[in-house]
């Protein structure tokens, strides 16, 4: 017996997919996550533009993400052109990634995931059942912008980030500013605790999850120039100059996202990677938060992302006030970027954005023109991954008697649980 | 009975989705003063039947399926909002290339089969395919010209939006002026205003993503950057990143 199942559009997701799975008797012979997104091409329509304009373009590539992209674009011409950023500046761009988290974060886990937890189809009907969750989390995913317009002028597309630094450092009140405003969200992350605590996460798959993520240099955790993969206990290093080893994309027809695969088998990025390998590095509030919201790792529930991702937000709102904090005892100084000198180039660059490793790569030549751009997202590295957790769903699924619906309703979760931004999959990236 | 109010997105960043739902301080009360009955992005659950007071309306239109899917809309909605500078101009996905598209698509996917199968097409702005009522430019939509524009429509009027370009801001706030003291290539002459000039602000020149204001002479702010020894071809691809489309008719037409 043939059963379909086809979701045409999937809801609550960044950008447009739907998902077609086919079961002949116990076997699944079909899933694909179809990506439908309008192509946009922006990596081939940047190609001769001056690298002075190209990450004001290329930050549209996502709005939930501009801040990743901008500042991994940036880091990508500094390597190119061997421009050394001062400790400021890094630790700004830090302190952004961990506003970018926070806002992320919090709107994905409260807004598009925890209906499907509590059985809402959507949050403003769950705003009706639960209205203090919501107006926490609407609190937490302010201040998450508030720290992203402080450091890059605007919260959606920021236009603050420049080559080797920022247009305008953020002024001293600006940081007293975001420390009173990070300091009085902590009683609402104990709040969401204890809110969250007796929430239950369904476990309807059970698989192992490869994950890969950067490993964190010094303190910053989403920086680095190395990735780690974890492969059942034996783990791989892979310099980030090399990343095109880890993600060998590929093109499907049912798709206008290419694929990643390492050795022809598909990998996981995000909150979820980042904590399975770097787990270690967290403490404070965070390590109470993983301790009393139950997350174990390595996890085999794919679902538990949505867990690592509240562990994370906690994680970002405690890093972002260290960072303030450091920031205002030594003083921010107004630095002006250091001058750098056109020349052809290659550069590579990959940071954590909340959705997990993202990668940007140029050729430049000697004019300053881009001659070539490669962007690898996060989404575009999970698509083989979603596929095959909704592969093992549905053969679990189906053994055990589900119903089409229920199959269907699954599906969604899964796909849901990584946070897909389907916008940045159809980024397209250069063979 | 409350107003019945859809959201949509065509091809984009989604970045006016984001927009609306960081109005985090207002979010609550649109979401009382209105019935939103119809937003995928929002809600797994939607009636995409009944009749909208208000379409709100991101992106821009890229294949068959986005043009109809904005002709339903339109049938559907008593008001149509193009959100965005996607919606209203084409956006960064309408931009001027160095090669036609279909070599940009080789470049990017390689010369693939399936590749010539899909339905791709250069991205429209909403308003070569339907009436637009009220048009929000920015990229993003700034917070407060949607807040504005909602609270005007559901009091049934029409919301007022700058038309004067981010020059006036950007005196206004006394900034020095990038272009002509510093001689950089600012596209704030050309540009409608509403973003308080934010990127002189940050030292940053305006990179035109609000588009065109009405009336702009783009051949004067053309010769004034070949002056400073700018190349006249880097010129026309800075100031033509966000509205290509509309730029194109100006150029047809003489002043927009």
């Amino acid at each position: 017996m043939t059963r379909t199942i086809s979701i045409h559009h999937l809801a609550r997701v960044e950008g447009h997919g739907g998902i077609q799975v086919v079961i002949d008797g116990s076997q699944v012979s079909k899933v694909e996550f179809d990506i439908f997104e309008g192509i946009r091409l922006l990596e081939g329509l940047v190609c001769g533009r001056s690298l002075e304009d190209v990450t004001g373009i290329v930050s549209r590539i996502c709005a939930i993400c501009s801040h990743g992209h901008s500042i991994t674009s940036l880091q990508a011409i500094e390597d190119a052109l061997e421009i050394e950023v001062t400790l400021q500046t890094r630790k700004l761009r830090d302190l952004a990634y961990q506003g970018a988290n926070i806002e992320s974060h919090a709107l994905h886990v409260f807004v598009l995931a925890l209906p499907d937890l509590l059985g809402y189809p959507s949050v403003i009907s769950l705003a009706k059942a639960h209205p203090e969750a919501v107006a926490i989390a609407l609190r937490l995913k302010k201040l998450g912008n508030t720290i992203q317009e402080v450091i890059g002028g605007r919260a959606v597309h920021p236009v603050n980030y420049v080559i080797g630094g920022f247009g305008k450092v953020p002024s001293t009140d600006d940081l007293l500013l975001l420390r009173q405003e990070l300091m009085s969200r902590v009683a609402d992350c104990e709040r969401i605790l204890e809110i969250l605590r007796d929430v239950e996460v369904p476990d309807f798959v059970c698989a192992p999850i490869r994950c890969a993520s950067l490993v964190p240099q010094d303190e910053a955790f989403f920086f680095g120039d190395d990735i780690e993969l974890s492969d059942s206990g034996a783990n791989k290093r892979i310099p980030v100059r090399e990343y095109r080893t880890l993600t060998n994309e590929y093109l499907v027809p049912h798709s206008h996202a290419k694929r990643s695969a390492h050795d022809h088998r598909s990998y996981m990025v995000g909150a979820l990677a980042r904590l399975t390998i770097n787990g270690q590095r967290i403490g404070g509030m965070a390590r109470r938060a993983w301790e009393e919201l139950g997350l174990r790792l390595p996890a085999t529930n794919i679902l538990m992302n949505n867990i690592a991702q509240v562990v994370e937000m906690i994680y970002s709102l405690e890093r972002a006030l260290g960072l303030v904090s450091e920031l205002l005892d030594t003083g921010v100084t107004p630095e002006t970027p250091p001058p750098y000198h056109i020349r052809a180039g290659q550069g590579t660059a990959a940071t954590e954005v909340p959705r997990g490793i993202l990668f940007y790569s140029y050729e430049l030549d000697a004019e300053g023109r881009v001659a070539a751009a490669d962007v690898i997202t996060p989404t575009a590295q999970n698509l083989n991954h979603i596929e095959d957790q909704m592969k093992t769903a549905v053969l679990q699924g189906a053994k055990a008697g589900a119903s089409d619906g229920l199959l269907e309703q699954r599906l969604a979760i899964i796909a849901r649980a990584y946070d897909p931004c389907i916008s940045c999959s159809v980024h397209l990236a250069r063979s | 009975m409350k107003p019945k109010i859809g959201i949509f997105g065509l091809s984009g960043c989604w970045g006016e989705q984001i927009i609306i739902l960081n109005c985090e301080d207002q979010l609550l009360d649109i979401v009382g003063a209105t019935e939103i009955v119809d937003f995928l992005g929002g809600s797994s659950v939607n009636d995409e039947e009944s009749p909208l007071a208000i379409a709100f309306v991101e992106g821009s239109v890229a294949n068959g399926r986005e043009e109809e899917q904005l002709r339903r809309i339109r049938e559907r909605a008593e008001m149509l909002v193009a959100c965005g500078t996607c919606a209203c101009f084409g956006g960064v996905a309408a931009m001027d290339a160095e090669q036609p598209r279909e070599q940009v698509i080789c470049q990017v996917y390689g010369a693939d089969a399936a590749v010539s199968a899909w339905d791709i097409r250069p991205h429209r702005p909403l308003a070569d395919f339907v009436k637009v009522d009220v048009a929000i430019p920015g990229c993003p939509m700034e917070k407060t010209d949607f807040l504005r524009a909602t609270a005007s429509l559901l009091n049934g009027d029409l919301p007022q939006l700058p038309a004067y370009p981010v020059c006036l801001e950007c005196k206004m706030n006394e900034n020095d002026c990038l272009l002509i003291s510093r001689g950089l290539p600012c596209a704030g002459p050309i540009t409608s205003a509403g973003c308080g000039a934010r990127c002189p602000g940050y030292n940053v020149v305006c990179i035109g993503c609000r588009g065109p204001v009405e009336e702009c002479n783009i051949m004067s702010l053309q010769k004034i950057l070949e002056a400073k020894e700018l190349k006249a071809a880097e010129i026309r691809c800075k100031l033509r990143t966000f509205a290509a489309p509309a730029l194109d008719r100006t150029e047809r037409g003489g002043l927009a």
